[in-house]
Parts: C-alpha cells; sequence; structure tokens
C-alpha cells in the first residue's frame, strides 16, 4: 500500500466527519463547559489551581474546608481574573466560604456529571442503553482509590466481578446491533469492561514485575472466568511505563492458559507515545499469531495518558525519555502503529482509541485500503470529550465505542482529572477544534 | 579548565529488564573475600583482624581486613601531615581533576561497586546502585566547587589599599565514615577534604572495609597522590586515637549521635602543644517525623510511608520513625499502612522483589528486636507476620500505635524497621510534638492546603523538610543534606557551602600607596 493511494482517503473521511459533527448551537451548556476548559487550558496557573482543587475535594470534611483550599490555591494564580478576585474575597467570611465551597461543589460535580456515568454500574444502565441505541457500544471503566493492600484488591476485583453481573444481563436485553456485534473475525461481546491491574494488586513494583504479576494473576484469572461465563469481554488497560513488563506479561501468561483459549474476548493496549511501541507490538503479534484464540486478542492503540509522568520521571532520574517529545512524532508512529495493526488481522483485532481527527480518518482510510469492512476496526472515545466524535462516528456507519468512567462523583473525578487535563492540552484536537483551526490544518500529515 | 556543569550521575533504569541481568551478573562475577590492608602511603599491610560478612547470609565473607593500631593511626596522620604542603600547593584545578578522574574510575565500575554495596551492606539494588551514583556526584559536585571556591571572596576595595580573601586548606582531615552508605557517605567527606586541599585519614566503618578500600582506589587511582590519603580499617579506638591526634585539623563524621558527641568532647580538649583548634564537621542520627494532615493524598502518603520507613530496612539517617496524623484520617491511615507493611517482602537484598532487607548485624537485629518487643508491651502493634528467611540479620518490618507519650520507642534512634502512628488533633500539634525533640534531621508533611504548607515550613526545625514525599533520596546538588540541633554541627553535605567547613579562611590587605602615589 502507496501512503499516496491513502492520502486522499483520509481527506475524503475527515471531511465528512467533521461535516457530520453535532451542532453546538442547541447546546448552551456544553458551550459554557467548553469556554471553562479553554479558559483552564490557556492559563497554566490557573489550570493548576483547578487541577489541585478537583483533587483535594474528596478529601475536603466541610463546604468551609472547601472554600479554604479553593482560595488557598487561587491565591496562588499571580494574575487574577475578576471572578477569582470576587472568589478570593468570598473567603474572608465564614458565610462567603460556605457559599463558595458550596459553588465549587457544584462546579465539579456537575463536571464529572459530563464524563463519569454513574456511581455504580447499576445508575449507568439508562446511560449505557442510550448510548446502545445511538450505536455505540461502550466499555465501563470503574474508578477508585489507590490500592496498596491486598484488601483493597479484592474490593476492587470484586466490584468488577459486580459490573460484569451487572452488565451481562443488561446488555443481553438490549436491541440487536450487527454493527456492534459482530466482525469479520466473528461475534463481538456486548458488554465490557476495563480493568487496571495496578488496582488489582497492591505490588506492582517496576524493578520486580513478576512480584505484582504473580500477585494479580489469582484475582485476574477469576475475572477472565467470569467473563467467559458472561460472555462478556475484560479488557486490561495499560497505565505507566512502571507496570509495563508487569501487566503484558501477565496478561498474555494467563491468556495462553489452556483454559482460556475458548474465551473470554479479551484485550490489552498499546501506547504510540512510547519510542519503543514498534518493539512491543512485535512482541505481541508473534504471541498472538503463536497463540490461536477463538476470539482474537483485541489490541487498543492510544497516544498514551501518562505523557507528563514519564517525562518527568526521566528527566529527575537523568534517563532518555522514553516517549516522544514531538507531537508529530508521536502522531506518525501512530499512524505506522495502526497500519501495522490492521494488516495483523486476524490474529488481532484493532480498536483505534483517539479524538485526533487525522489519526482517526486515518485509520477509517487504511482499513478500507486494506480491503476491511467498516466494522472490522473499532474506534473508541472517551465519555465526556469525545462524545461528538462518537456520534458523528456512529452516524456514519462505523463502530464505535466509548469508553466509560463510573464511580463516585467527587472521588472519581479526583482520578480522572489528570487524564481530563492531559486530553485539555493545547495540542489536542478538540482544543484545536474549539479555537477554530482550519480543516485542512487539523486533517494535516504529521510533520 | 572549563566543565559542564554539575549534574547527578543517572540511575541505573531498572524497570528494564536488560538493566537488571547485568546487575545480577556483576554479583555472580563478584570475588569475593576481598583483602583489606592498613594502607599507609606505599605502606600495604594486610590482615584478618577484621572480618565483614554478608548480613543476609553470615557465613559468607565479603572482606578481611586489617583492623589499624593506634601506632598506625598516629602513622597515618604523619604521613598525612608530610602530603600536606605539596598537595595544598596543588592548583584546585588539578585535585579537581584527579577527583573527576575517580569519579570516571567509579563510573566503569558501576554494577560492581553496586554488587560490592549490596554484599558487605545487604543494600538492595536500586539503593546499591544510588550509593555508587551518589558517590560519583560528591566527586563531581565537590569538584567543581573546590575550583569556585579558589578564586576567593569579594571584598570592598578603595583606593590605596589592595583587599583580598582566600580559602586555605586546615591539614589534615580525619573521615571517619558509617556503613549504610559505604561508597557515597566516605567518598563525600573525602573528596570535600582533598578537593579544597586538606589530606585525609579515611577510617571506615568496621561493618564495611570492602567498600572503603574501593573509596580510597578510586582516589589513587584518578591520581591523588598515596600520602594524600590513607586507608585505616579499624573498630572505634582507631578512630578515637586519629581524632585525638594533635595534628588532625577537621574531623568528619557521620554515624551515632553518642560517638558523634565524643568526637566533640575531644575537639575541644585542647592538648598542650596543639597548634589548631580542631573542627567538627558532624552529621548524626534522627527521629524523623511524617506529618499527615486530613486533606493528605493517602494513595501517595501510604507508599511513601512505607519506602521512608522500610526501605534498607530503615536503617537510613532520613528514614522516617514516626507518623503524625490528624484524628480525622488516622484510623483509615493506619488500617491502609498495616494492610500495606502486610504485603512487605523481607528477604535477600540481591532478590529484585525484596521490600525490606536485613540490618546490618546481629547487635542490630538483636536491638531492633528488643524494641520492638517493648513497643508491643507499650503500645499496640499493627502490623502481620511475614515469613522471614531463617539466616541473616532479618527483622520484621513493625507499626505500633497507642505509645504512651514517654515512650522510649517515640525518642531513640532505633534505626530499624519500627514505625510509630500518633493521633494528633491538627498539624499544629505535630509541629509541636516535633519542635519537643533534641534531634532535626528530616521530616516529610503530606497535606494539600498551601497554607498549611507554608505554617510547617515556618515551624518546622528540620535540617531536610519533605513536602508530599519520601523522607529519603536526597539528592547531591539538589537536597544538601543534614541536620539541626543534636543531630548535627548544621552542615550540608552535597550543598553549595559544604566546602567552606573544610577550609580556613585568610585575608591579605596591601598597602598600595607609595610617597602618596598608587603602585
Amino acid at each position: 500500500m502507496d501512503p499516496k493511494d491513502l492520502e486522499p482517503g483520509i481527506q475524503r473521511v475527515g471531511r465528512q466527519l467533521a461535516g457530520a459533527f453535532p451542532s453546538r448551537r442547541g447546546h448552551p451548556i456544553k458551550v459554557l463547559d467548553e469556554r471553562a476548559m479553554n479558559l483552564a487550558s490557556q492559563d497554566a496557573e490557573l489550570r493548576a489551581a483547578l487541577f489541585r482543587f478537583v483533587d483535594v475535594m474528596p478529601a475536603c470534611r466541610s463546604l468551609d474546608d472547601l472554600a479554604t483550599h479553593l482560595t488557598g490555591f487561587l491565591d496562588e494564580v499571580g494574575d487574577q481574573p475578576p471572578p477569582i478576585s470576587a472568589a478570593m474575597k468570598m473567603g474572608n467570611t465564614k458565610a462567603g466560604r460556605r457559599a463558595l465551597g458550596a459553588a465549587g461543589a457544584a462546579g465539579v460535580r456537575h463536571m464529572a456529571h459530563r464524563f463519569i456515568v454513574g456511581s455504580d454500574p447499576v445508575d449507568t444502565l439508562a446511560t449505557l442503553r442510550s448510548l446502545w441505541r445511538d450505536g455505540i457500544a461502550s466499555s465501563v471503566d470503574l474508578l477508585g482509590e489507590a490500592t496498596v493492600t491486598a484488601a483493597e484488591a479484592d474490593r476492587y476485583a470484586a466490584r468488577c466481578a459486580a459490573a460484569l453481573d451487572t452488565l451481562s444481563p443488561a446488555y443481553a436485553a438490549m436491541k440487536p446491533d450487527e454493527l456492534l456485534e459482530r466482525d469479520a473475525a466473528g461475534p463481538l461481546p456486548r458488554a465490557n469492561l476495563s480493568v487496571k491491574v495496578s488496582a488489582l494488586t497492591p505490588l506492582l513494583r517496576a524493578e520486580a514485575p513478576e512480584r505484582g504479576q504473580r500477585d494479580a494473576a489469582p484475582r485476574l484469572r477469576q475475572l477472565l472466568r467470569r467473563a467467559d461465563r458472561l460472555g462478556a469481554h475484560l479488557h486490561i488497560d495499560m497505565e505507566s511505563l512502571d507496570s509495563r513488563e508487569a501487566v503484558l506479561e501477565l496478561v498474555l501468561e494467563l491468556l495462553a492458559e489452556p483454559e482460556f483459549a475458548a474465551g473470554p474476548s479479551s484485550g490489552i493496549v498499546l501506547q504510540a507515545y512510547l519510542r519503543d511501541s514498534p518493539e512491543t507490538l512485535d512482541h505481541v503479534l508473534e504471541w498472538a499469531r503463536a497463540t490461536p484464540r477463538e476470539h482474537p486478542l483485541v489490541v487498543r492503540l492510544v497516544k498514551g495518558a501518562y505523557w507528563d509522568h514519564e517525562v518527568v520521571e526521566a528527566r529527575q532520574h537523568g534517563w532518555s525519555v522514553p516517549v516522544f517529545e514531538r507531537k508529530a512524532d508521536c502522531d506518525a508512529n501512530f499512524e505506522a502503529l495502526t497500519r501495522r495493526l490492521l494488516e495483523a488481522r486476524p490474529a488481532v483485532r484493532v480498536a483505534i482509541a483517539s479524538h485526533n481527527l487525522r489519526s482517526v480518518s486515518h485509520a477509517i482510510a487504511c482499513n478500507r485500503l486494506l480491503g476491511g469492512g467498516d466494522g472490522d476496526v473499532e474506534l473508541q472515545v472517551l465519555r465526556g470529550l469525545g462524545d461528538d466524535l462518537g456520534h458523528a462516528l456512529a452516524q456514519s456507519g462505523l463502530r464505535v465505542r466509548s469508553y466509560c468512567p463510573v464511580g463516585d462523583l467527587v472521588a472519581g473525578m479526583a482520578y480522572l482529572v489528570r487524564r481530563l487535563l492531559e486530553n485539555t492540552a493545547n495540542e489536542g484536537f478538540l482544543h484545536g477544534q474549539a479555537a477554530g483551526v482550519p480543516l485542512e490544518q487539523l486533517l494535516a500529515p504529521p510533520a | 579548565m572549563s566543565l559542564p556543569p554539575f549534574a547527578n550521575e543517572p540511575v541505573l533504569e531498572l524497570r528494564r529488564a536488560s538493566e537488571r541481568a547485568k546487575l545480577t551478573a556483576a554479583l555472580g562475577e563478584l570475588e569475593l573475600p576481598l583483602r583489606v590492608p592498613v594502607w599507609i602511603g606505599e605502606k600495604w599491610r594486610s590482615g584478618d583482624e577484621l572480618v565483614s560478612t554478608d548480613p543476609g547470609a553470615p557465613e559468607r565473607v565479603v572482606a578481611r581486613s586489617a583492623s589499624a593500631t593506634a601506632d598506625e593511626a598516629a602513622d597515618a596522620v604523619d604521613a598525612a601531615r608530610a602530603a600536606f604542603g605539596p598537595w595544598a600547593a596543588t592548583p584546585a584545578a588539578e585535585r579537581a581533576g584527579a577527583l573527576l578522574r575517580a569519579a570516571a574510575w567509579m563510573r566503569e565500575r558501576r554494577a560492581q561497586l553496586a554488587a560490592l554495596v549490596l554484599r558487605e551492606c545487604a543494600k538492595p539494588w536500586a539503593e546499591a546502585d544510588a550509593d555508587v551514583c551518589e558517590a560519583i556526584d560528591f566527586l563531581e559536585f565537590y569538584a567543581r566547587g573546590a575550583i569556585e571556591l579558589a578564586e576567593g571572596a569579594a571584598l570592598l576595595q578603595v583606593p590605596g589599599e589592595r583587599n583580598e580573601l582566600r580559602y586555605a586548606p586546615r591539614g589534615v582531615c580525619a573521615v571517619i565514615a558509617p556503613w549504610n552508605f559505604p561508597l557515597a557517605i566516605p567518598m563525600g567527606m573525602t573528596a570535600a577534604a582533598l578537593a579544597t586541599g586538606n589530606t585525609v585519614v579515611l577510617k571506615p566503618a568496621e561493618q564495611a572495609p570492602g567498600c572503603g578500600l574501593r573509596v580510597v582506589e578510586a582516589l589513587r587511582a584518578g591520581g591523588v597522590p598515596a600520602g594524600a590519603i590513607a586507608l585505616l580499617p579499624g573498630e572505634g579506638e582507631a578512630g578515637a586515637a586519629l581524632a585525638r591526634h594533635p595534628d588532625v585539623a577537621t574531623i568528619a563524621f557521620t554515624g551515632s549521635g553518642p560517638v558523634g558527641l565524643e568526637l566533640l568532647r575531644i575537639a575541644a580538649d585542647v592538648p598542650p602543644g596543639a597548634r589548631q583548634l580542631k573542627r567538627v564537621v558532624a552529621e548524626m542520627g534522627g527521629k524523623n517525623c511524617v506529618i499527615v494532615d486530613a486533606d493528605a493524598d493517602l494513595d501517595e502518603a501510604v507508599p511513601a510511608i512505607l519506602a521512608s520507613a522500610f526501605g534498607y530496612a530503615g536503617q537510613k539517617c532520613s528514614a522516617a520513625a514516626r507518623v503524625l496524623v490528624h484524628e480525622a484520617v488516622h484510623d483509615v491511615l493506619v488500617e491502609r499502612l498495616a494492610g500495606a507493611v502486610a504485603g512487605l517482602q523481607v528477604g535477600p537484598a540481591e532478590d529484585f522483589a525484596s521490600d525490606v532487607p536485613p540490618v546490618i548485624e546481629r547487635a542490630a537485629q538483636q536491638r531492633v528486636r528488643s524494641y520492638a518487643e517493648r513497643a508491643a508491651a507499650d503500645g499496640t502493634l499493627v502490623s502481620a507476620q511475614h515469613d522471614v528467611p531463617g539466616e541473616g540479620w532479618y527483622c520484621l518490618p513493625v507499626i505500633v500505635g497507642g505509645l504512651p507519650a514517654d515512650s522510649a520507642i517515640l525518642r531513640d534512634e532505633i534505626f530499624g524497621p519500627l514505625l510509630s502512628v500518633e493521633p494528633v488533633r491538627d498539624v499544629d500539634e505535630a509541629c509541636d510534638r516535633i519542635d519537643a525533640l533534641p534531634v532535626a534531621l528530616t521530616g516529610a508533611l503530606f497535606a494539600r492546603n498551601p497554607r498549611t504548607v507554608a505554617r510547617v515550613v515556618a515551624r518546622s526545625p528540620v535540617g531536610n523538610l519533605y513536602v508530599n514525599r519520601s523522607t529519603t533520596g536526597a539528592m547531591v546538588g539538589r537536597q544538601p543534606f543534614g541536620g539541626n540541633r543534636l543531630s548535627g554541627t548544621g552542615t550540608k553535605a552535597g550543598g553549595g557551602d559544604y566546602l567552606l567547613h573544610f577550609v580556613e579562611p585568610r585575608v591579605v590587605t596591601e598597602n598600595t600607596l607609595r610617597h602618596g602615589l598608587v603602585v
């Protein structure tokens, strides 16, 4: 396949998708939210203050306490715009603090509703049904505190098991949707849960990966068995590079066990921002070809959500930075990996998780050029951030899955906020789109 | 000589399997036991009066060492005194060159040196590697600092006179080093003294003569003259004889409080015929506290507290010993700490999966165990049982709560894996308790309100306060390290002003007026 042949397809798909985006006129609240997020993403100090506020909120014990924290953070914003000066004044009286605390809490809850589909799986079913009706599947992600004890790992595993028990019958009752339920490799499970290995064990150690691997294995095995019994898909998320070896080896080892050859459907994540992700893909593909499964391994390709962490950690230790530091390099790698993954079918199934219009259009066009049907590649978006893109994709007859965080609104928001900030960073597509960057530029090849 | 700016030697990226494999291979190739001499000038006396063993497998001998006599201590000082003149007259840049070559010598042997640290002191890989890196950092950092110091300091100038301030080395420096950073700390003190033109007699800890030998080898390989650095392995008496010698101008010490105070007494006693006041640079113990406020992120506080208290089995001067936690989150913190400590793996240092290695020697094991028994009697143990290897000086990691205010556990430096937890009404009460301590080395605060952070910073007496991170892991040039109160003489290893303790300022004022004319 010649890149020359691909480019016109990418442009065509990109323009078509951009045209399918819902109009914002009808959503005054969304416009307001986006304005707030833009404000935050333009002023680094303000962004830091808001980040710290959302982060500390679950630990605040009263409205007064909340307001004290909020004004404490805002105090460090150098050039205070008028609304912030007003907030600082409110912090001077008890009544003012109560009002400010209430307003802050309401603000975070309001924001949380956009990104968190419910406080527990039962709570989410209405939203998941409505997504399914719109032609969008889901993957549920359970938010929670970090796991530092075995009891916490057990609790997280129990929450995952309960989520599978809830999601599976609920999805079984939904109307058939051929596009979401089958691709060239066979049937696709409806219920889909994403889990984190760092929550399944307190023993992840970067310099001793086998330790966390060993400790997480029994809990993950139980979840795989349950998913298999319920016909659900279990996806194992990838986190920072410190745990990559443990996570990848754990999943590949368990899925190679004979009892899981026939199921469940399962998958891993490949992070395109890692410079050595092509070698990781070599390893995964080698495994996939040597380990035939009834449900091919799903590889979800993402850019990666720990960019800042990876850069800071490497800089602090004097290591070479493991991630691409230029966005265009990362985007180019994303496209190269997309193509390799699509060409590796049927040994793997492919899910492309990106909000970058160019990356998504590239995947769609590349799949078509390789002779795949539109249902043979999955496109994933993040709930709350990629909703418009998700709907545009679904309306264009493409197969979409929305990654849906579930958890306590306040505590969950603290865990989510980092991911959101990563996605509101200046270079993100959404930001570019909101800032009115011309479509040609958004669709230009990475360079 | 123009040097690139100082940068910390990068620690190994142990999350990569290939790096771990290199270290394991180096350990396999380590040839033991080492022979460690009393090494004065070109004179090399072997012996096996002193034996260091692997704390994780005590039948394994790591080094057979001579133990210096009082006469040898005197010989070493005499030799160092004889070498002082030429070394002091060597230009700072040349002395720095020797230190930089010593750094290069160590850099070429990173894995082997880490393997020796691991064997002799049961320091786990990541920390053994960091020890080697820190030794290299001290060489690089002080080499640069000494070049800068040789410029002297600017003084006010008026017409008709020329004022100059120069820093001159003080003479012979006795370096008395501990075993817990068996390369980094002796190298740090020695490098500071050498860089500024002093000559050194190094007495390494009796538990780590092998590492002491490597320090001296590195310096001599780098080109430090044989007379300028002597190796004097031995026990306490050798150190005392060294410190008492009238020709020792500076005593650089890192170790326990009682020994540090004894050295200060020795230094204060000026014998008849003495020609110089001894200066003591002492880094002693602490009773390091972690404050956890109600708004702390416990997801981060729990692992950081564990690393601070149980990393290297609590045998760092910077290790956390007490947690002072806001009563609103006390119970949940204790529950999470107890659960987390139950997951720790007690095992040999060479196993990358070990969290808590053995302590240094049998006496240490007995001391820590007796404190643990006392903790159980005075308070409530909140940690669980572990599997512990049969041989080796292992101690269980212990967390204890409910101690009475006068418990020795809250006061003594235990230097082992024992952590106490106490509820407090608020951070101010925590600050009061910390302020009541006679020692002030490190501390940590977990809090998210910037005003709370500012309040605690203003009240904290400690030499190194860490906000929202562990109390251990100070880096040269980034966290100059050292304590206040009875924790030390207030010097900061790895800091910009450390070298000033090894020199004496001399001011020269020249009248430039001749017959009313400026010449």
